[in-house]
């Protein structure tokens, strides 16, 4: 059974997302009818990359393929290809420090400096795992559907450890969430982050 | 209509709708017309036409003019260029959907001061599979 939640940094995500500009979204997951639903209101074009099916993402004795390698295969894109918006979600949570550099590294040349994205991350690397399916509702609310098992390789990473691999991503808002989850905003370098005001 | 025992390589043209329920390998244009692909059919094609509806599979690129369907059967690996997207739940779908294929912005019927309308927040009710989107 799905659950509806509602988040505090999807706004900030979309800041640029409007029916004017056209932006190219970055989706690591499976394609879900709310998410092309959603977008399909503005000009935009979608990659889906389902980083999730090739987990447990690590290197094996006996791999034909290092890491930097196999990700490299699964993010190939057309030459050109430039992201203004990603979707990691909880990814991260099953990369260990050499796959989850190898993505930032594939990834890196291919983000616009305005570049903004989310994931989620823990605040106590013991947070307990949940298996789920990532869906946008709308510019604040995300659909979380359970996964029908547990995905291998659930290993989150301190939060420390997660944003020295993020390249030239930086962490521009987090909300820390119940059962020790923590929700990102990512920004790219060229983003100037504006002061909120305190409540 | 393409029956379940026919495999056909090559080009695929012609001036009325067409069902797929076999096989197909080359580019299939439809023009302004209806492609259906079938829970029985197999496309290893580039497929163009005004609207192209996915029950079985596809591998290869779909251009439709007016709108992509990929119902709940569907398994599509390709990049998708069409003003208007339905993914029913279900569907398997990997690559690319560009939904900004150039053509003059459509007129919203929502609101301009509620953008977030347009993509239909309606939460837990729309569950329901086949939504037809930018309907307004």
């Amino acid at each position: 059974m799905s659950e509806q939640q509602s988040s505090q940094l999807l706004p900030g995500l979309f800041e640029r997302l409007n029916e004017e500009v056209r932006v190219n979204v970055l989706h690591i997951g499976p394609a879900l009818p709310e998410t092309v639903e959603f977008f399909s209101g503005y000009r935009c074009k979608l990659f889906f990359v389902d980083l999730f099916a090739e987990l447990p993402l690590a290197f094996e004795p006996g791999d034909e393929l290092t890491v930097q390698q196999h990700m490299q295969e699964l993010l190939d894109f057309p030459l050109g290809t430039n992201f203004d918006i990603c979707l990691f979600w909880d990814i991260f949570n099953y990369l260990d420090a050499e796959a989850a550099g190898a993505f930032m590294d594939c990834l890196q040349p291919m983000l616009t400096p305005m570049v903004r994205a989310h994931a989620f991350g823990v605040h106590n690397t013991r947070a307990t795992q949940r298996a789920l399916q990532y869906g946008i509702l709308s510019r604040s609310d995300l659909n979380l559907r359970p996964r029908p098992a547990p995905l291998p390789g659930y290993a989150p990473l301190p939060q420390a450890k997660l944003q020295s691999l993020l390249g030239e991503l930086s962490v521009e808002r987090s909300v820390l969430l119940a059962e020790s989850r923590l929700e990102l905003l990512l920004k790219g370098p060229g983003v100037k982050t504006r002061r909120v005001a305190p409540r | 209509m393409i029956g379940p025992s026919i495999e056909i390589k090559g080009s695929v043209s012609g001036d009325e709708d067409l069902t797929i329920q076999g096989r197909v390998e080359g580019t299939i244009d439809l023009g302004d017309h209806e492609v259906t692909v079938g829970e029985t059919g197999k496309v290893n094609a580039d497929i163009t036409a005004r609207t192209v509806r996915i029950d079985g599979e596809v591998s290869g690129d779909i251009r439709g003019t007016e709108k992509v369907v990929i119902s709940k059967s569907g398994n599509v690996k390709g990049n998708i260029i069409a003003p208007r997207m339905t993914l029913e739940d279900g569907a398997i779908f990997k690559g690319s959907i560009d939904m900004d294929p150039g053509e003059p912005a459509k007129v919203s019927l929502a609101p301009k001061a509620a953008p977030a309308a347009t993509p239909s927040p309606s939460p837990a009710a729309d569950k329901s599979p086949g939504l037809d989107l930018k309907q307004g």
